[in-house]
């Protein structure tokens, strides 16, 4: 709240609540580096062909590994945050220990399936 | 009985988005889970979506089709606005979180405020064709 500094809340864990307030600030720092590269510096000006976007991914290897990263961190923020909002509505051990492995496993399966797809475009840049 | 507004449980969650007689910090609160809630939509949204684009061109082709409908420009914006909203909302957490400004938050939650409204207002009028 305002009045006071921030700080983690019960059965948050001061562990979760660093990482989601670390994930929360690369997530504007890779945002940044994203538009700067792909949009001012980069070569995706405006609306391209799905062949020039896949070559592009491909041609840059700091491109997929930059948006790898991202995936990794906006879905660890994400969904550090919604448990922190989860959190206030005061959940009884067991059912927090549930969501506790549905956000782990779910996360996970978002980390995997976002890299999957950018590795699968890097393949399709190459075949181009 | 007296109930805390600023502390919501299971059975008053939905206070968490009533800003009648609230102060600030709370409206700074509130902004910023509506934001939080409304971005993880979009992302898991946006991951689903752009799966549909990694193996065909001609997917692709019709998603671009799709992005220049009207709605989806106005959906963007909003995203855009909440984007910008909870970044900048969440630099001034971090700061606090940190020890750094905290006497200054309040003055810093407004600063966030005005910037948000003046990007939100570039960036709708970029994307409307006005600018």
């Amino acid at each position: 709240m305002i009045s006071s500094k921030s700080t983690p809340k019960p059965g948050e864990g001061s562990n979760a609540w660093l990482i989601k307030i670390l994930t929360g600030l690369l997530v504007i720092l890779i945002l940044g580096i994203h538009f700067i590269v792909n949009h001012i510096t980069g070569g995706l000006n405006g609306l391209m062909t799905y062949n020039e976007i896949v070559s592009y991914y491909a041609r840059n290897p700091i491109i997929p590994i930059m948006e790898g990263l991202f995936v990794t961190v906006v879905v660890t923020h994400s969904l550090l945050g919604l448990r922190s909002v989860l959190l206030d509505l005061k959940l009884s051990r067991k059912t927090l220990s549930t969501v506790n492995w549905l956000f782990l496993l779910g996360g996970a399966a978002f980390i995997i399936y976002g890299i999957g797809l950018i590795v699968v475009i890097v393949i399709r840049g190459l075949q181009v | 009985m007296m109930i805390d507004k600023n502390k919501p449980s299971a059975g008053n969650w939905w206070k968490w988005f009533d800003p009648r007689g609230r102060d600030v910090g709370t409206w700074a609160y509130i902004l910023n889970r509506l934001t939080a809630l409304g971005l993880t939509f979009y992302l898991f949204l946006h991951l689903i979506v752009l799966g549909q684009l990694a193996f065909t061109p001609d997917n692709y082709f019709q998603f671009l089709t799709f992005l220049h409908t009207p709605v989806v420009i106005f959906g963007e914006w909003l995203v855009i606005i909440a984007g910008i909203y909870h970044g900048l909302n969440g630099i001034r957490i971090g700061l606090t979180s940190f020890g750094i400004a905290v006497p200054s938050q309040k003055a810093l939650f407004w600063v966030v405020f005005v910037v948000s409204a003046i990007g939100s207002l570039y960036f709708g009028l970029k994307m409307f064709g006005v600018m």
